[in-house]
């Protein structure tokens, strides 16, 4: 077929509507010592310590940034173990035994709104820093470094599309603590001064529809209002969400704050509503578990640092386990693939999705010209993926591949099964070198 | 439990190769049917030949490809053939050949001799596809070239009127198909074949492109179905609507008293160009790569096929501006300046090449003959 690709096959209705199951005490918790952006750590505890929950127990160390690691429970830290992380990785988990008290550290405490009212952009970038608040919808991009801009910003957006498919963490989130979301969408404003937010949400979202028309009536006059957009994919992609809430179309590379717009994931703003309300780094997340490879595909609220293969059991087990799987942490579009189920829930990961391997018979290109159609940022993988075939640098370049995001639509909308991203990745190696 | 690592993505859309290749194969038999109906023996003789010379090149080719590497040591026949043809030959090697055979088939005149039916075939399927490594690097149409080989080198062999029971020809010494009419200047004889039988292909001309109506339901199927570009059929059908409305004008301001929009529905229903843009202009190997491109793609096909038809002193319009218009794809998909994006120069492109030939046709039909006097 030869046609514009927008829509992806999805079995969000089915699961958005199943309530999160609380799964917040498992016996051990792990946090990462390293991660994508921070590759050495320093620790300030020893073997056998008793930890309190949300104590810093340690410092990532990255080339441009520190990360402090907090401990997700209170409880002993038992040694290290090693484990995969989301980035597919094997790297060195910190093994907290868990002593079901939570108690909480003496950083924790609870602001009274007075307090916060007093809070200036440099006192909660501060926090945000402290807290090791970074971007949950999948970046990791650090979130202080957001409100570190100088530009004055006229309109928040709150990301909480979730326009990948299978993934419903936030959409759980959005009608379980919509308090929260409002809450930290206050505060967010109040940092940067701005009179006007827009929660973007898909149009077909009807659920978190009635709820936020209903609870921003009790809100009259914050400036918040709800954004519904576009249900296609990749409408979450910030410049696609700008463009289509505010009507300002971005310049490839181009900051949104260049042109007064700065916007967060919904579970970044809940965890900065945690931040400034009781000074707490996210403990806590939604993550769903999902996939034809699952029995029972759930919605979890898990602790940060949860074993995956502790909630494999709660969804019964795998489906046809004689089969060979594919694990994926994120959306099955962008998602990395980890080689076993022995990974940690980190902050960012959303959903933990269990496919079948499919095998997808390639057949040579036709040049149908659907992923150039489909291509959200305007380029020609097909002509991309020929320039590198024969190595051809110039014509690589030529081509602009690192324009690409990387959504994945070139090899989904592919006629010939053609694995089309993973030859614009390579373009991208040989587009810097 | 085993398991795997992919890269991302982790889904594929649900269309295949395979499938877009059936529904031009679904598309093309009511055509197909048709013909058979109206010449039996004629069709089968052509289809049955083109049929076993296309897939049977393929064949030999794929076998050709998979030639062992000399390594000293003596290999039986059958370990060969499974060297050369596991998992190289598939039913994509079966699939396109044979669309090229029907619309080979169905482009071949119904009075052409059985060599030229051999020879043509046999050109189209090495000469147009497989010297340049089969299917997806093809730069021509494999049926045209073939049509179009054999008419240059054995037209006059052609016979103008093969007996049927559809229709009779009214004088076989003197009746030429109804596009020799609009050739060199005889606008004013147009008339002589009903529109209706020009729907119906109640006309001499090709063994299958000659009835509109089944390649009209054709052409929808595959609309439908997303299996050919509807931009450049569009673009095709648009700009020969356009530049032989034009030359209508002006062969009514010459005072021949030709209503233009006759002369327009006359000219949409002879010859191959409904077939053409249905079938051979849209297939997906040929035709450039992004949407501004097809536009402009079409655009220039239709240009060559009104020029050809108008003022050439060839036949086959059609085939040789689909010939052209395939030269011109890969030009079009350069890298320096292919891109998906519409711009202001695209669309000027697109303009001039519609204003500038319909000037072009206005200012040779009407001042033609004070150029030459």
């Amino acid at each position: 077929m030869i046609a514009k690709t927008r829509h992806i096959k999805d079995t969000k209705k089915l699961i958005g509507s199943l309530p999160a199951v609380r799964y917040v005490d498992p016996k051990y918790l792990y946090a990462a010592t390293t991660n994508a952006r921070c590759n050495s750590f320093e620790l300030y505890i020893k073997e056998g310590e008793h930890v309190n929950c949300c104590q810093p127990i340690g410092m990532r160390h990255g080339p441009f940034f520190d990360q402090p690691i907090h401990s997700p429970c209170s409880g002993t830290f038992v040694g290290f173990e090693k484990h995969y992380h989301r980035n597919g990785k094997l790297i060195d988990f910190i093994k907290i035994e868990n002593d079901f008290k939570d108690t909480f550290d003496k950083s924790c405490f609870k602001r009274t709104p007075e307090e916060i009212a007093k809070l200036t952009k440099e006192d909660i970038t501060n926090i945000v820093k402290d807290c090791a608040l970074v971007g949950l919808g999948g970046s990791s991009f650090p979130t202080y470094v957001k409100f570190q801009t100088q530009k004055k910003i006229d309109i928040i957006l709150i990301n909480a599309i979730e326009c990948e498919p299978y993934i419903t963490a936030d959409h759980r989130l959005m009608l379980e603590f919509p308090n929260r979301v409002i809450d930290g969408i206050k505060y967010a404003m109040q940092a940067f001064d701005c009179k006007k937010a827009y929660i973007c949400i898909k149009s077909k979202y009807k659920d978190i529809k009635t709820v936020y028309e209903q609870l921003l009536k009790e809100h009259e006059g914050s400036g918040i209002e709800l954004c519904c957009v576009g249900n296609y994919y990749p409408q979450g992609w910030e410049v696609e969400m700008i463009k289509n809430a505010t009507g300002i179309q971005l310049n490839p590379g181009e900051l949104p704050s260049n042109r007064g717009i700065i916007d967060f994931n919904v579970s970044t703003i809940v965890g900065l509503y945690k931040a400034i309300k009781y000074n707490m780094p996210v403990v806590k997340r939604f993550v769903t578990v999902t996939g034809d490879g699952i029995n029972f595909p759930k919605n979890f609220r898990v602790r940060v640092g949860t074993s995956i293969k502790d909630l494999i059991p709660l969804c019964e087990g795998y489906k046809n386990p004689d089969k060979e799987k594919v694990f994926i942490l994120g959306g099955p579009m962008m998602g990395a693939s980890v080689p076993s189920d022995d990974c940690i829930i980190t902050k960012t990961v959303t959903s933990i999705i269990i496919f079948d391997k499919m095998e997808f018979k390639e057949e040579p290109c036709v040049r149908c010209g659907s992923c150039v159609l489909s291509c959200p940022v305007h380029l020609e993988p097909v002509q991309i993926m020929n320039a590198v075939k024969v190595a051809d640098k110039e014509r690589i370049k030529k081509l602009n591949p690192l324009k690409c995001i990387e959504c994945g639509l070139c090899a989904y909308s592919c006629t010939s099964k053609i694995q089309v991203t993973d030859y614009i990745r390579k373009a991208k190696i040989f587009a810097k070198l | 439990m085993t398991i795997v690592k992919e890269s991302a993505p982790h889904l594929r859309r649900k269309a295949s190769v395979t499938r877009m290749m059936v529904d031009v194969l679904i598309a093309l038999a009511p055509t197909l049917i048709f013909s058979f109906v109206v010449y039996p023996i004629k069709t089968l003789i052509t289809y049955v030949i083109s049929l076993a010379i296309m897939i049977g090149a393929e064949f030999v080719y794929v076998g050709l490809r998979g030639i062992m590497p000399k390594d000293g040591q003596k290999h039986s026949f059958k370990e060969r053939f499974t060297y050369a043809y596991k998992g190289k030959y598939n039913q994509n090697n079966i699939i396109t050949p044979a669309i090229s055979a029907v619309i080979f088939t169905l482009i071949m005149p119904a009075g052409a001799p059985i060599y030229a039916v051999i020879v043509g075939a046999f050109v189209g399927i090495v000469f147009g596809k497989l010297v340049f490594g089969g299917l997806g690097s093809n730069i021509f149409n494999p049926a045209a070239v073939g049509m179009v080989f054999a008419k240059i080198c054995f037209g006059s062999q052609y016979v103008t009127y093969v007996p049927t029971w559809y229709y009779e020809g009214t004088d076989v010494v003197t009746s030429a198909t109804p596009l020799g009419y609009i050739n060199n200047g005889a606008y004013a004889s147009i008339g002589n074949y009903d529109l209706f039988d020009l729907f119906f292909g109640r006309i001499p001309g090709a063994l299958g492109e000659v009835y509109k109506i089944t390649i009209i339901i054709g052409l929808i199927y595959l609309l439908v179905r997303r299996s050919a570009d509807f931009r450049i059929v569009v673009s095709y059908l648009g700009t020969f609507s356009i530049l032989m409305l034009v030359a209508g004008l002006s062969v009514m301001g010459l005072g021949t008293g030709i209503n233009p929009f006759m002369f327009l529905l006359y000219n949409l229903l002879s010859g191959g160009v409904l077939f053409g843009a249905a079938f051979m202009l849209t297939d997906p190997v040929t035709s450039p790569i992004n949407a501004p491109s097809r536009w402009i793609y079409g655009i220039i096909a239709a240009v060559a096929t009104v020029f050809i038809r108008l003022f050439a002193a060839l036949p086959e319009g059609v085939g040789f501006s689909i010939l052209i218009a395939n030269m011109v794809a890969c030009v079009l998909d350069h890298y320096e300046w292919s891109s998906s994006r519409y711009t202001w120069k695209k669309f000027l492109t697109m303009g001039l090449l519609i204003v500038i030939p319909a000037l072009v046709t206005f200012l040779v039909i009407y001042y033609g003959d004070t150029f030459n006097g």
